[in-house]
């Protein structure tokens, strides 16, 4: 657990530009809400 | 008692939903604890709000995913073992529970990503606004199971169909329903304190363990300060609730008080022994007139008792009445909690050094979970033996399956969740024990003087 969950960035550590960060911030929330969708719509097949 | 399909079904869901509400109860106060922590991280710099943090998130992406299956299993419920109940009002509580799928769970399951994978990606800005939108899901996800739940507790805004289907005619009415406003504060303040009770039990056994260590102390003393403040609130709004109990549905005020008969002056009934058969109290050891005061805010004020209602509309007394007992005394020892820390915060050298008051700390930190459980039993007995109250009654609303099918997947349910829940609750205690772990320390070294230009630099082996 200690490695998967990612710790903040160090003191002083430089940030990567902006467009990156908004990219990953969004990269990352469209990846949750579809990997949610994929399992609800998984177990909504399970009862057909 | 015949343990027919109804009384079997009614059993698995109050066994499922009683280990599911454990989850939200926790991640609730826990989302929101942790947005609280990353922003006084953010504009103080002080690290311990940092390794707080870290713990505790891992604590609660383990409590998310618990709340998460076992709540999938309520959903799955509603069509397996209440098929006519979700005929009948799935028209009207059906777009509710999506909302809290759709609207809730979808935020909360798309920025958790950011929230554990993505610090160091999004940066400090976007992650605090990814915590805080988890922390609004999860209160959202309130939002719409309580509005649900106080429809079926006082429905209103709908119309019944010549076929007996529901079907909404105001929608606001539907979803800000009379008893809602103080059902969703009451509910978001036990979450509150449960999580609060938990951290405060966690940093007082650090505090036992291993003696004074900031994190320890600075997280109980916030956990103080939650109990200091919300658990009062929580009795004001619990009383106000109460009201709307006495007003809307006197037959279930009725069996909270084992009021058996109509009159002013009703007694207050600190204990008793209730008995449905005999109708009456076998035992009672009660404040005079102090029931009418507390129900209706007048010592004249004329209370029903449950003599009022047919026997067959009666809710079970005993449970009822029991649950209430167990939850409003737990919420006086917070109270009692809060008022001792905040005297210790505020006259002595602080709570840390009170090895009395670490030890209280620790014996209520499953306080609010049991609280939470009996709150949730007083609302649902209480409702019987309707399951829309004044529409449909529970008996009129399980599906047509035989009592070994219910039987079979009951039996199922306590295998998987005693062997589930016992892995996942012992691992968050021992995750728990482990206590936060301080990160990026300089390593310290004994032959240079803390504070010296060099005490943090790494040493080169060897040397």
């Amino acid at each position: 657990m200690r490695d998967i969950i990612e710790r903040p960035p160090e003191a002083g550590a430089p940030l990567p530009p902006l467009w990156k960060r908004l990219a990953w911030f969004a990269g990352l929330s469209l990846s949750g809400a579809l990997s949610c969708a994929a399992i609800a719509y998984g177990l909504r097949l399970l009862l057909r | 008692m015949d343990l027919d399909a109804l009384i079997l079904s009614r059993l698995q869901f109050a066994f499922t939903i009683a280990f599911h509400i454990i989850f939200p109860s926790f991640t609730i106060g826990l989302a929101s604890y942790l947005a609280v922590l990353e922003g006084l991280w953010l504009v103080t710099k002080r690290d311990a709000f940092r390794t707080l943090y870290l713990f505790w998130v891992k604590i609660f992406a383990i409590s998310f995913g618990m709340g998460v299956v076992s709540g999938v299993v309520l959903s799955y419920q509603l069509g397996t073992n209440w098929s006519t109940f979700s005929a009948v009002a799935a028209p009207v509580i059906g777009p509710l529970l999506a909302f809290e799928v759709l609207a809730a769970f979808f935020l909360e399951a798309s920025f958790l990503g950011v929230m554990l994978f993505g610090w160091k990606k999004v940066g400090p800005g976007l992650h605090l606004t990814a915590t805080v939108l988890v922390a609004l899901g999860t209160l959202m996800s309130a939002f719409w199971i309580i509005s649900a739940n106080s429809w079926m507790q006082h429905p209103t805004g709908f119309t019944q169909l010549p076929d007996g289907t529901l079907r909404a005619v105001d929608w606001m009415q539907v979803i800000f329903s009379p008893t809602f406003p103080e059902r969703f504060a009451h509910m978001v303040m036990a979450a509150y304190l449960t999580t609060a009770l938990v951290v405060g039990a966690a940093s007082a056994w650090r505090l036992l363990r291993r003696g004074r260590e900031d994190e320890s102390c600075l997280a109980l003393r916030m956990a103080i300060g939650m109990f200091a403040i919300v658990a009062p609130l929580q009795l004001f709004v619990g009383d106000l609730s109460g009201k709307d109990v006495e007003r809307l549905q006197p037959a279930k005020l009725a069996a909270i008080e084992a009021f058996w008969e109509t009159r002013t002056e009703q007694p207050f009934h600190v204990v008793a022994w209730p008995d449905r058969a005999a109708e009456k109290n076998l035992f009672a050891l009660s404040i005079p007139k102090m029931g009418s005061f507390i129900s209706a805010g007048s010592t004249q004020a004329e209370v029903k008792g449950l003599k009022a209602f047919a026997p067959s509309d009666r809710p079970p007394v005993f449970i009822v009445f029991w649950a209430f007992r167990i939850m409003v005394g737990l919420g006086v020892l917070m109270i009692g909690l809060g008022a001792w820390g905040a005297w210790l915060m505020w006259r002595t050298t602080g709570p840390e050094t009170s090895r009395w008051f670490l030890r209280a700390a620790v014996a209520m930190g499953p306080a609010g979970f049991v609280a939470v459980i009996c709150g949730w039993i007083v609302a649902e007995v209480g409702r019987q033996p309707y399951v829309i109250y004044g529409v449909l009654r529970t008996a009129d609303a399980v599906s047509p399956v035989g009592a070994g099918q219910v039987s079979a997947s009951l039996l199922g349910f306590m295998i998987v969740y005693a062997v589930i829940f016992t892995i996942g609750v012992l691992y968050i205690l021992r995750l728990i024990a482990q206590g936060p772990e301080r990160i990026a320390e300089a390593p310290h070294d004994p032959n240079r003087p803390p504070g010296a230009a060099m005490a943090a630099a790494p040493r080169e082996a060897g040397q």
